[in-house]
Order: C-alpha cells, then structure tokens, then sequence
C-alpha cells in the first residue's frame, strides 16, 4: 500500500519536472515563435493571478471578484515610478508587490475583521473605485489618456523571451509560495475557516488575523507581476488596467483547473489562456469573448464545480484503490501515557481548592426566551465536574457563552483568575479552554491527520509557520490519534470515519491545544457502550495528569460514576450542586430532571444505558 | 438656498428609484443569502428591452414598466429554476460565482444582439420640467420615481398582507422555523427571486429614461446598489430603502458641490465607512452566525 501511494507521489513529481522543463527548454528549441511565446507568457502571467487568488479564495473560500485590481496597481506603481526615475519598471516590481499588499492589508482590516458576506462586494469595489480613482487622479496617473512607457531596451526579434522567462519564474515563486502555505499550519487554518469559521476559531485559530494575512499573501505577486506586465505592454490606461475580464479569468483558471488544490490554477490559466486566443481567430472575436466567458462561467460552476485536477485525482484513485486495515480499537490507551508538553500543575492533594471556571450571573436571552438565567456556577481546578438538566435547560447556550461563540447580555465569565467574557473565542482557547461539540463539526475536506494539527494552541508567528505535515506539530498529532485509537486512519479522510470515531477525533483535536479545561458536549451520545467506556478511561487518564472537565451528559450512570460534583442545570440556572450520590437522592433534583421511575431504580446497581431525554421529569 | 433645496429634492427623487432597484437585490439576500450580482445586469436588460419597445411603438417606457414587470417576473422565476436553484444556499461562494456569470452572459448577449454602443429613450417630455416657484424639477425624474414608488407600495403590501409575502418573510428571518410550519423553501425561494428580477424589470424601464445605458453598464449599477444594500443592512427592506434615499442624496450633493466624476465614488466609500463603523449596516441586526466569528 505504501509504496503505491509513493509510486503516485513520485509519479506527480515526476510530472512537475517534465511539465517545467518542457516550459524553459520551449524557447530554447523554437526560439523565433514568437507569438506562441506570447500566449504562453500570457498564461504565465495568469496562472501568477490565480494561484495568487486560490489562497484567499480556494483555501480560505473567501471569494474575491475583483483580484485583477492589484495587477492594476502593481502596474501603475512601477509605471508612475518608472516615469518619474527612468529606473525599468521590472527592478520596481517589489514595490508594486508592496503597493498591492497594503491596498489588501486596509480592505482586509476592514471587512475580513468579522464572518461577513460583504467581502466579495469589497473586492467589486476594490476594482471599479481603483478604476475610476485612476481616471479622475489626473496629475498622478494622466487619467484616461494613460502612460506610455519606454519600449524594452532588447532586440525586437527576441522581444518576448526575457518577458517569458521573467513571468515563468514568477509563477513557479508563486506556486511554491502556496505550496508552503498549503503545508504549514497557516494553510490548515485557511481550510479550517473555510469548512467551518465558527470551528476554527474555537479551536484557536485567530480568523480575522488570519484571513487578513492570506488577502495580503495573495496580493503580493500579483503587484509584482503588474510592475512587469507594464514593461511588456509598455501602455497603461485605467479601462485596461482595471478590467473586471481580467478578474474573471483570474476565477475561471482556478475553478477550471481545481479550486483550492496546488497545480489546479496553473493548469486551468494554461488551458484558459489558449482556449481564450482560440476563441479569438476562430470565434467572433472580442465582441462574444464577455459572451463565452459568462456561459463557461456558468457552465463551470454548475457542472464542474470541482475543476480539472481534482476530477482526474478521483478517476485515477478509483482505478488505484489504496485500503486501510481496519481501526485497532484496543488501541485506545494501550499506548502508554500521554505527555503533555508544558506540564499541568497538579493541584496538591489537600490543598485549598482553586476554581479555575467562574461564571457569575451571567445571563442570556434570544428574542423573548432566556436560555441563560443569571447563571453561577464553578469548576475546581483538577476536578471532572458534571452538568445535567433536561433539554432547554441551557446548558449548550452556556457553553457557548464561555467558549465565546456569542457574548452573554449580562454577567462576568473568569477563567483561571482573569476576566475573559470579552475575549475572543481563540483567545481563550489559547488560555487553556477547550471543547468538543454535541453533532461532531470536523472539516470534512481534510483528512483525519489534518484535522488534529489544525488547532493552534497559542497565537504565535511560530506555530502558525510551523509545518503540518512533517515535524514536531504532525508528531504531536499522530501521538494523539495513537493516543485515542485511531493511528492507522491518519491519513483517511473523515468522511469515511463513524461517528464514535469522530468524537474521538474532534477530542483528539481538543488535546492539541493544550487545554487544562476541556468542556465536552454530550460526548456519550450516540455512541456504543464500549466506546463509552473507554471513553470515560480517557477522560479519567487526562484528569490525572492535571486537566480538569466540564461535561453535559446526558447518560447518567456515566456522569454518576465520572464526576464529582455534578451540577443540576434547570430553567436557564443551576439548582442543585454536591457529590453525586447526594445529587442521587435530593427530592429537588428528582423532581426537575430524574423524575419517579429513577427512584424505583436500585441506586447501587446503574443501569446500563439510561437515554434520560425520553423521560419526562419536569 | 434655492440651489441646495433642488439638489435635495432631486436627491430624494433619485433615492427612490434606487430604493426600488435595490429592493430586489436586497430581498433576493434575505431570502437565500446569495449576493445576486446579476440585479445589476437584469435591469439593464429590462433597459435595452424597454427602449427596444419604445422604439418600435413609441409608448411610453414608463407605462411599458408594467410590461416589464410580469415579463421579468417570468425570466427570474426561468432563472431560478433553471439555473440558481441547482445550486442552492448550500455553498455561497459558488452562488457568487454563478451570478457573476450570469451577469456576464447577460451583458454578453446584449453586445451581441444590441451592440455595444449608449442609448436612452427620450418620450417627448423628456426635456420638459415642472417648475415650482424658483425649482424646476424634470419630468422624467418625477414620473420616475412617482412609478417606483408606487411599485414599492406594491411589494410592501404583496410582503405584508398576502400569505406569500409573509411566507418570505419568514424565510427570510428564520429559514428553518418557516419549514417546520409548511412553508416550501425551494417554492419561496423562486418567488422571492422572481419578485426581485421583477423589481429589475421596473427599475429598468425607469433607468432607460433617466440614465444613457450600455452593456457593462451593469457593472455601475450593482455597485451602487450593492453600497445601499450594505448601508441599509443585507437583507432589510426598510434598510435599503432609508439608504437608497441617503445615497441619492450623497451623489447628488457631490455631483453639484465637488464634481461629477467623484460622485461615483461616494457608493464605494459608503461601503467601506459601513463596514467600518457599523457592519451590520442600518437596520441590519447582527446575525448569529456573525457574531460566531
């Protein structure tokens, strides 16, 4: 199996070098082609713009309309320099790469700060306001009668090779640019906004810095290659600068070729590019080209959404089938004891107890229903505390306010001695608070292995850098799926897991961050007894290596057995408190939530699953 | 005094065009959270057609508005079920994609078949004014917005007194409670759609009057309203409509005070200001899928 799958990883390399070297040897063999030069040129130049575009817009999903806007400005710069200095506009290109970066770095600041459908309208904005900005600045840009620059200082006969040679390096920069993003942490973020915002951040991922830094990345080389392009057309005006075909061609490549794979853009900006020229002598020229681009807009989006490479991958993995063997269950905890990296103070056995979870009135309320009543309630650092109630109790809701998914109205949330109902849901995810969710939410496009280096457990530079594929983070995750049972899956995608299995992954995710308070959300439901019981081993072996818990559950002989004390949630507010065998028996409790058939049951000997939901206490 | 009343009348009168123009869009967002960047293309359409039946006829484009309206109803309801529908709310980024691609074809079509070249329909009063006291006001200008207002009056009470309109309504507010009490999300969806491209149709009949057009035109357009439906909030009705009327104002001050190529330019500002100060716009309330992030 595994030399199969290094068979067809060589193989891809293998086809990368041909592909390359195909490209630099072609003006070398037919050095007086000069117009297929310039199409491919061209096609270089698009595949710069679109590979560019999928780190925004195929990672992160955020699509963006108008990305030609910064060839456009890295074009201007270089070219107003350029006039001004008589320097030649390709030694400007850095600047023109700066220039288009900060024009993303402002937008970005202001409409990725936040989960918003208004950043496709920006980028329309981006590129018409750039447009007409150029045409009224007159001193500056010579509106719309354009600049004319200096032609290249090199022969004509050769005129295009430099400019082929310039703009292949710069889309093979590009493409290992992205190919880095994709394998570092900072890509498996993208990923992770990209299938699920709310998830990413609740694993410690800083989403708003992080789509920010992505809209920047992929701006950069596109600025670059306008400084360029200025040179070769050697004629800027506003109307063919800021083209919003020019944009178009940019999404076409990358949804044709495989939106959000590494190559898919460079394949599709090749077969775009001459299929367009095709067009153009065979069609009817400029005139239908909108016409043509708009239909296989649709055509695309409605029929082949997932583009070239990614529907060759497929064909070629159903005619290789690669199997895994079959999950070691007995795995789980066999393995020895998991090493947390920064140590967990134990707490010192008798000492003064010292809550670590404080929530104090906190209140919550949608429209006229209040979920969250004034709410207190506590969490002893090192203890496996249990929260019960009967649905619509509010227990998930108060999850959510001390997660961060939404802030309470009213009350203050502590989280080992420092206020955190502000903070952000990464933030507090990088103090040490991490959860599971009640329907599992793991991003479905990655694969298992993926999915537990996702998480970022601090905000640095470093971690977000660090690879995810090889190296110290994907150690860490492949000890934690070893930890959990499912080592042999790493490389599957999720999809194929049960839904056990992906509770055990979605915790398994949770332990990457280094929690020391781990809320989990009905992690027994669901799920068969057998893994109930190895859960609860897990969750046992944690606790006594210092982490504490907070568990809605609502399997009660688990709860009862696992934690001490067990909270009683009713009406939005906690109404009991204490060991849980005098929870057992407080008539209170009983009455809200147990209901009489509990008190027939004999308390020594639990019942195996008791499914509390279907019976009515209150 | 009397210069800066004008402008704020003439304001006023182009808002509510816009209102009009951007009710469409913005109901289209309520319903099924898909930015329909193909509005823009739809009321340039509605434009060529109406100037294309003025043409041959010599009625008026104000009264082929009403045309309009039903024949456009017709292609957004087409539309939806032919080509937004298999889509869905499911990815919104391919959704985008998909009307940004049908504003294309649309625009492409109208080069191949109308040419790329201004028009506008002048009916005979089209350089006649009312005059008031010092004030003279534009026909066209009056009977523009007198018909977009009346036909908001009309969406107003299609949303709020018939059973349809509340069934969109409540779509638009809570998509999964409105199909726990029956209300067909696909059948809603086509509707809403098909009201919003008729609002195209109308505000294209008016825009065919008051503005020259072209083929890319459109994409003038859908910046505009884009910026009022973004200042309003995505997704309010009486959002768009207080912006519609905000902007009309801004871009007719701008034009007289400052010039008439940066007026423009007051749309894409709005949008940024917006998304700077208050994101969720005017009457926007801040979903909770907002808030998660």
């Amino acid at each position: 199996m595994i030399s199969l799958v290094r068979a067809l990883f060589s193989g891809r390399r293998a086809l990368v070098v041909i592909f390359v070297g195909v490209l630099i040897l072609y003006p070398v063999i037919r050095p007086y082609d000069i117009y297929q030069q310039t199409i491919l040129l061209l096609a270089f130049l698009l595949a710069v713009q679109s590979v560019s575009w999928n780190i925004i817009s195929g990672y992160a999903g955020y699509i963006s309309l108008g990305h030609s806007a910064f060839l456009g400005l890295g074009a201007y710069t270089a070219a107003i320099i350029a006039m001004h200095t008589g320097v030649n506009p390709i030694l400007l290109a850095p600047i023109g790469g700066l220039v288009a970066v900060l024009a993303a770095l402002v937008l970005g600041s202001i409409v990725l700060r936040r989960r918003s459908h208004a950043f496709v309208i920006i980028t329309i904005a981006l590129l018409l306001s750039a447009q007409a900005i150029v045409t009224n600045w007159k001193s500056l840009t010579n509106g719309s009668d354009g600049i004319t620059l200096a032609l290249p200082s090199w022969s004509r006969d050769i005129q295009a090779i430099p400019f082929y040679y310039l703009f292949l390096l710069l889309m093979l920069i590009t493409v290992v640019f992205s190919a880095q993003i994709r394998k570092r942490k900072f890509g498996t973020a993208l990923l992770a906004i990209r299938e699920d915002e709310g998830k990413a951040a609740a694993i410690g991922v800083n989403t708003s810095f992080t789509k920010i830094v992505a809209f920047c990345c992929s701006a950069f080389f596109i600025g670059m290659a306008g400084a360029v392009y200025a040179y070769f057309i050697t004629f800027l005006n506003p109307i063919g600068m800021f083209n919003i075909l020019g944009s178009v061609m940019i999404v076409l490549a990358a949804l044709i070729g495989g939106r959000g794979t590494l190559w898919g853009p460079v394949v599709g900006a090749i077969v775009l590019q001459i299929a367009g020229e095709a067009a153009n002598v065979y069609g009817g020229g400029s005139d239908t080209r909108v016409l043509l681009l708009g239909i296989t807009l649709v055509l695309v989006v409605l029929f082949m959404p997932k583009g070239l490479l990614p529907t060759f991958e497929a064909w070629w993995l159903r005619r290789h089938q690669v199997t895994v063997e079959f999950t070691n269950q007995i795995g789980a905890l066999g393995k020895g004891r998991l090493e947390f990296q920064n140590k967990l103070k134990l707490p010192t056995p008798g000492a003064e107890p010292v809550t670590l979870l404080d929530v104090r009135g906190v209140s919550k309320s949608f429209g006229g229903l209040t979920a969250v009543n004034n709410a207190d309630l506590r969490v002893q650092a090192g203890s496996i505390t249990g929260l019960i109630g009967p649905n619509g109790s509010g227990k998930t809701t108060l999850f959510n306010l001390i997660t961060g998914v939404m802030p309470p109205d009213k009350g203050e949330i502590w989280f080992d001695g420092k206020r955190i109902d502000r903070l952000k849901p990464w933030e507090r995810g990088h103090r040490g608070l991490g959860r599971t969710f009640q329907v599992t939410r793991l991003f479905n496009s990655m694969s298992v292995l993926e999915n537990v280096v996702a998480p970022l457990p601090d905000a640095a530079w470093r971690t977000l850098l660090s690879s995810a594929v090889s190296g110290h983070e994907a150690d860490r995750a492949r000890h934690l799926l070893d930890y959990v049972g499912l080592a042999s899956f790493a490389d599957q995608s999720v999809g194929t897991l049960s839904y056990g299995q992906r509770k055990l992954v979605e915790l398994a995710q949770v332990l990457m961050m280094e929690p020391r308070l781990i809320l989990l959300d009905e992690p027994a439901s669901g799920i068969n007894p057998s893994l109930v019981e190895k859960l609860a081993g897990v969750i046992r072996d944690l606790n006594s290596q210092g982490v504490s818990f907070l568990i809605v559950e609502h399997n009660i002989p688990m709860v009862l057995k696992l934690c001490d004390p067990v909270i009683v949630f009713s009406r939005g507010s906690a109404i009991a408190e204490g060991k849980p065998d005098d929870i057992r028996r407080d008539p209170l409790v009983l009455d809200a939530y147990l209901g009489d058939e509990w008190k027939e049951a004999p308390a020594a000997h639990l019942r195996p699953v008791t499914e509390l939901r279907n019976i009515r206490g209150v | 005094m009397e210069h800066l009343v004008q402008s704020l009348i003439l304001g006023l009168l182009i808002g509510g065009v816009y209102a009009l123009m951007a009710s469409g869009l913005t109901l289209v967002f309520g319903v099924m959270r898909i930015i329909n960047v193909a509005h823009g293309a739809l009321l340039i359409a509605s434009a060529m057609i109406t100037w294309y039946i003025w043409r041959a006829t010599g009625i008026d484009p104000f009264l082929i508005a009403i045309l309009m309206t039903f024949l456009m109803f017709g292609v957004g309801w087409l539309l939806y079920r032919t080509v937004i529908s298999r889509i869905g709310a499911a990815s919104v980024s391919m959704s985008v994609l998909l009307t940004f691609g049908l504003a294309l074809t649309i625009e492409g079509l109208l080069n191949v078949f109308a040419g790329n070249k201004f028009r506008s329909a002048t009916p005979s009063y089209f350089d006649q004014s009312f005059r008031l006291g010092g004030l003279i006001f534009p026909k066209t200008q009056v009977y523009g917005a007198t018909v977009a207002l009346v036909m908001l009056a009309a969406l107003y009470f299609i949303l709020s007194k018939t059973w349809t309109g509340r069934a969109i309504r409540a779509t638009s507010q809570n998509p999964t409670s409105a199909a726990l009490i029956g209300v067909s999300a696909t059948g809603v969806a086509a509707l809403a759609f098909a009201i919003g491209t008729a609002t195209a149709g109308v505000g294209g009949s008016i825009l065919s009057v008051l503005y020259p057009f072209f083929p890319a035109s459109h994409y003038d357009w859908i910046s505009r309203l884009l910026g009022i439906v973004v200042l309003g909030g995505m997704g309010s009705l009486p959002g768009a409509f207080v912006a519609a009327l905000l902007l009309g104002l801004a871009e007719t001050l701008t034009a007289t005070y400052i010039s008439l190529q940066w007026a423009t330019l007051v749309f894409y500002m709005t949008i940024l200001v917006v998304l700077l100060v208050r994101p969720q716009g005017l009457f926007g309330s801040q979903l909770r899928e907002d808030v998660a992030a």
